[in-house]
C-alpha cells in the first residue's frame, strides 16, 4: 500500500472499522467526563482510550480532547461514543431547542454583557 | 488515576464563526476566548451527492479543515464555544454539525474579497439559522459603503449588519451579543 493511504487507513484503524460513532449525533461541543468506573478501568485501557479517560478528569468538549490529543474529529467523537457506551465517561450534550429558548437566550445575553 | 471530583458539568452553547480564509475568524476567537484557541482538523469528504446550483459536479475528494475555537463560560451552568470554520467548505458533516442546535452564527467579511463568504451566508440562510455578517475593519478603514456591502451579498433587511474589530475583545463581545439578540428575537417570535 502506499505511504500516502496510511494517514487516511488510521482513523478507521483506530475506530475498529467504524466510521460513524455509535451515536451519530454526537456534538462536538459535547462535555465529556471521566466517571469513576472509567478511572478505575484506566489501567486497562489503551492508547488514545487511554489518553482520553486520563484527560477528561477535567471537563471538556470533545472538540477540546480532539485538539488536545491531535486526533481528527471525527475520530474523537467515535472514541468518546465508544467510552461513553462503555460507561468509562459521561457525556453531557446540548440541550436540544435552546436556541428556541427566549430565557436562556436572555440569560447568557447578560452574562456576555457584564464582560469587560 | 483519582476519580474525577467535578460534580456538574456546563451545558455547552454554540456560536458559530464563519468566513473566508484569513478574514479574521481565529482573531475573533482568540479576542474574547477565555482558553488560547484550540485546532482541530475534520476529515471532509465532499459527496458527489451535493450538486453546486452552477450544474458542477464536485469529484469526490477528501480533504482535512482546520476548525479553530475557543470558549467563553457564561456561569456554572453554562459555556459558549465560539467555532470558527472556514467559509467555502459547504459540503461534508461539519457544516451540519456546527449548525445544529447552534445559537446563531456571525459571518466575518473582508470588504477586499466579499464573494469568500457567500458560501457561509447561503447555508445560514438554508438552514434558518440566525445570523449576523459583520465587516472586520482592517486597520479601521471601511472601503465600501455598509449599504453597498449588504446589496452585495443580497441579504434582506432582517440580517444585521456591523462593522468590528476582531482583535478588540469588547468589540467581538458586541458583535456576539447582535447575534445573540437576533437569536432572541426568533425565538420571541415564535
Amino acid at each position: 500500500m502506499p505511504d500516502r493511504d496510511v494517514s487516511l487507513l488510521r482513523p478507521y484503524l483506530l475506530t475498529s472499522g467504524r466510521t460513524e460513532p455509535i451515536d451519530r449525533n454526537l456534538e462536538i461541543e459535547t462535555q465529556v467526563l471521566t466517571s469513576e468506573l472509567g478511572a478505575a478501568s484506566y489501567a486497562g485501557l489503551s492508547f488514545e482510550r487511554r489518553d482520553i479517560v486520563a484527560l477528561c478528569t477535567k471537563t471538556m468538549s470533545v472538540a477540546e480532547v480532539a485538539a488536545i490529543l491531535g486526533l481528527h474529529i471525527g475520530v474523537a467523537r467515535v472514541l468518546v461514543a465508544d467510552l461513553a457506551a462503555l460507561g468509562y465517561v459521561v457525556v453531557h450534550r446540548p440541550i436540544a431547542g435552546l436556541a428556541g429558548d427566549p430565557a436562556m437566550i436572555e440569560r447568557i445575553i447578560r452574562r456576555l454583557e457584564a464582560i469587560s | 488515576m483519582k476519580p474525577s471530583v467535578e460534580s456538574r458539568t456546563p451545558t455547552p452553547v454554540k456560536i458559530i464563526i464563519a468566513g473566508g480564509f484569513g478574514v479574521g475568524k481565529t482573531t475573533a476567537v482568540s479576542s474574547i476566548s477565555e482558553i488560547t484557541p484550540l485546532r482541530t482538523e475534520a476529515a471532509i469528504t465532499t459527496a458527489s451527492e451535493d450538486v453546486d446550483r452552477t450544474g458542477h459536479v464536485p469529484e469526490k475528494t477528501t480533504t482535512t479543515v482546520a476548525l479553530d475555537f475557543g470558549c467563553i463560560t457564561i456561569d456554572d451552568d453554562i459555556k459558549l464555544y465560539l467555532f470558527g470554520t472556514p467559509g467555502q467548505d459547504r459540503f461534508g458533516f461539519m457544516w451540519r454539525d456546527l449548525a445544529r442546535g447552534a445559537l446563531g452564527a456571525l459571518v466575518i467579511v473582508d470588504t477586499r474579497r466579499i464573494d469568500e463568504c457567500y458560501p457561509a451566508v447561503d447555508y445560514f440562510e438554508k438552514a434558518g439559522l440566525p445570523f449576523v455578517v459583520a465587516v472586520n475593519l482592517f486597520e479601521g478603514r471601511l472601503s465600501h459603503a455598509v449599504a453597498d456591502i449588504r446589496w452585495a451579498l443580497a441579504i434582506g433587511d432582517h440580517v444585521p449588519l456591523i462593522t468590528f474589530d476582531a482583535r478588540a475583545k469588547l468589540s467581538v463581545r458586541d458583535a456576539l451579543l447582535t447575534v445573540l439578540r437576533t437569536t432572541l428575537e426568533r425565538a420571541t417570535s415564535q
